[in-house]
């Protein structure tokens, strides 16, 4: 289900001190007379406003406006400009954020990887048949999660945030967002701030959020003759070596009509043609008399910003940084920290009649957030360390991919974002296979 | 590599660095030469394939603008080897399509061993039995060419050949067995000489020494020093893994890190 209906939402009295006895910290039980100790709002809901309508901030939207607070939702570009994205997303996201499936282009059910000497393994044997990797348009998502935040009675703003005016002492001053709107310019006062605007983030520079690395991921749709485009039915292919990559990897993920081929770097952005050139050079007889339909490129960042929450402004989604290493994966991690951003606050601010403060947001969001997905996300980064370094450590990754055990612990965890239940001595197994390969790959490639 | 080298002949063209346009089409070179670990050939041999390719159309401007990136990283290594590359960027402009064919040609792995996408083993036998040593060198000399001159994958042709295939006593006999051998000869005579030192210091002899809590600990910092640190660039490569396994933690506790001084203000 999308909206848990909150159980404060119900609560529409609006009495001076509601008398609540509530189990505030954990550690020390205290009973406190009221839920919170944060200003009772006079009158008014608190107002938040969301700057970006992609996943994340359609999603922190969409739990905002559910939740009781009274939100605006900035987007500069129209509904219809494509993002540059793989547009892959994993089957969890469909089910908790109630995507249609009359939305997504292709269900594709097989993944090959192939390794710099072009060892090729089939990822997608231990599926099962209603699982699949469910790859969109991200027009048709945002747009989609858009509507659905409007509708829920978020007011969408179609303009360009210029500037995000922090209050610089008292507490309750409020945020004041500076935007153009129809050749005109506007200010809008908030309580709360949402930055969901992407890797270039506006927000971030505002509240003075730090700068993070970015990888650059470059991509080309081509169109394909169609006996060309019945290879890529459901199979998505991903390249690994150095000349599509030095630190990535490269990919051919089929779209609606046509397929999308490009790779991305960290380190070596200058080179980005190059690798490109790498990766249609590798995929050669498979793209041969395709048509290049576009050409785009996009920031992917690399790590979370120094700073996530400061004041009362939250980073979410690609503007905090929230992308895994390894698989650069950003899609749903941007939906879901939309959300528990928008969850929090509106249980910090008991469904928009009180004002929250920064601890509220720390609390409810970072904190829940870095408990749930820290994990995830150092996991990541380290099988980025060591099967991404060198080509030697890519042919062990090949090789180890091709074992059954570490395909459905790798799909299982990719799909519904938990930790799959192993067999411990497979595990075992697979430890051992592991420094197996890496050793006798490493020697070979000497 | 080295082997590789003497067997193989030496390329035809007289090693300069010249870029001039090459009045005939560059020579095919056999194609189990290795090439040398210059990743600059890489992005040159791209370039002058793209060059080739049909229905795309945009890499032509991409190109040009690539090669004056890369004409400046391959001015520093004086390789010979480096040529044929060199005047394959010079006729990049003006060769075009007719290029596509021969680069083609040259760019597949061939060997007489290697058939059907992997190596076949009745070719390296050596008394009715597959010699292993062998089939790992030819191995390692196909990804070492491999990496200077990168294939197109194609469904008809597929790879098979995988590490697995060789028996795993094949690779402890010869690259776990002397490396073994040299690390328990340095931890054993490490070993000799200080309970020689402890004894002649404190003279507490070997069984004594066994049971002392102070003497074991220094056997076993010893034996992970001999362990860990086998070459002197080691001792810089343990620092930096460490660092590096941590970093990625540092950067998701930054935004905590600010909450002990000064939180809430900008």
């Amino acid at each position: 289900m999308a909206t848990v209906p909150h159980p404060l939402h119900t609560t529409t009295f609006k009495l001076p001190l509601p008398i609540r006895t509530e189990i505030s910290h954990p550690q020390t039980l205290r009973f406190k007379a009221s839920l919170s100790t944060n200003a009772p709002l006079p009158g008014r809901k608190l107002r938040a406003a969301v700057i970006g309508a992609g996943p994340a901030g359609s999603s922190a939207a969409e739990a905002l406006a559910s939740g009781g607070v009274e939100t605006f939702l900035f987007e500069r570009s129209p509904p219809t400009v494509a993002k540059p994205c793989g547009g892959a997303i994993p089957l969890c996201m469909l089910h908790e954020f109630d995507i249609p499936s009359h939305l997504i282009d292709r269900q594709v059910t097989q993944m090959r990887i192939i390794s710099p000497s072009n060892l090729a393994v089939d990822f997608g044997k231990t599926l099962r048949p209603n699982e699949f990797i469910a790859m969109l348009r991200r027009e048709v998502l945002d747009s989609f999660l858009r509507s659905r935040a409007e509708s829920l009675g978020a007011n969408l703003v179609s303009g360009l945030v210029t500037d995000i005016e922090v209050p610089n002492t008292s507490s309750t001053a409020p945020y004041v967002v500076h935007y153009t709107a129809n050749n005109s310019r506007h200010a809008l006062s908030v309580d709360v701030v949402i930055g969901a605007d992407g890797a270039n983030s506006r927000v971030a520079k505002s509240i003075k959020a730090g700068d993070y690395a970015c990888a650059i991921a470059f991509q080309e749709r081509i169109k394909l003759p169609d006996e060309k485009m019945a290879y890529y039915k459901n199979m998505a292919e991903m390249y690994v070596g150095n000349d599509v990559s030095p630190d990535f990897y490269a990919w051919v993920f089929p779209k609606c009509d046509h397929v999308a081929v490009g790779t991305g770097t960290v380190r070596a952005k200058q080179y980005i043609k190059a690798y490109q050139r790498g990766i249609r050079e590798r995929v050669k007889p498979k793209i041969a008399g395709g048509k290049v339909i576009k050409v785009e490129a996009h920031p992917i960042p690399e790590h979370p910003r120094p700073i996530r929450v400061r004041g009362r402004v939250a980073l979410v989604g690609d503007a905090a940084g929230y992308v895994t290493k390894c698989s650069g994966e950003g899609i749903y991690f941007a939906a879901k920290s939309g959300r528990m951003c928008g969850e929090g606050i509106v249980k910090a601010s008991e469904g928009g009649d009180r004002m929250i403060e920064e601890e509220d947001l720390k609390r409810e969001y970072l904190k829940a957030w870095d408990a749930k997905y820290i994990s995830t996300f150092r996991f990541m980064d380290l099988l980025q360390r060591v099967f991404y370094g060198s080509n030697a450590a890519r042919e062990a990754l090949v090789e180890l991919c091709g074992d059954e055990y570490v395909q459905r612990m790798t799909f299982e965890s990719y799909l519904y974002k938990r930790l799959a239940e192993g067999d411990g001595w497979e595990d075992v197994k697979m430890v051992c296979n592991t420094i197996g390969s890496l050793a006798r790959c490493n020697i070979v490639g000497r | 590599m080295s082997i590789s080298m003497a067997l193989f002949s030496p390329l035809t063209h007289p090693p300069s660095l010249s870029r001039s346009i090459p009045p005939q089409p560059h020579p095919i070179l056999k194609p189990h030469l290795s090439l040398g670990p210059l990743k600059a050939s890489v992005f040159l041999l791209s370039t002058a394939r793209a060059s080739g390719d049909n229905g795309a159309g945009t890499s032509a401007s991409g190109a040009t603008a690539l090669e004056s990136d890369v004409d400046q990283k391959i001015s520093k290594p004086p390789k010979p080897v480096v040529q044929k590359d060199e005047s394959s960027a010079g006729a990049n402009g003006s060769l075009g399509a007719t290029e596509a064919g021969e680069v083609e040609v040259v760019s597949k792995f061939e060997d007489t061993r290697w058939i059907g996408g992997t190596w076949d083993l009745k070719k390296f036998e050596k008394d009715g039995k597959p010699d292993w040593d062998a089939v790992i060198d030819a191995e390692a000399r196909r990804r070492k060419w491999l990496q200077d001159n990168p294939e197109s994958s194609s469904n008809d042709d597929p790879i098979i050949f995988d590490t697995s295939i060789i028996p795993w006593w094949a690779w402890i006999k010869r690259f776990h067995l002397p490396e073994a051998e040299l690390l328990n000869g340095r931890a054993a005579m490490i070993g000799f000489f200080m309970t020689y030192l402890v004894d002649s210091l404190t003279g507490v002899g070997l069984v004594d020494q066994m049971n002392n809590f102070f003497c074991k600990t220094l056997l076993f910092i010893s034996v992970v020093g001999v362990l860990l640190i086998r070459k002197n660039e080691d001792l810089e490569n343990l620092k930096k893994l460490l660092e590096e396994t941590t970093f990625y933690d540092k950067q998701w506790q930054a935004t905590w890190q600010d909450e002990a001084p000064g939180s809430s203000k900008n």
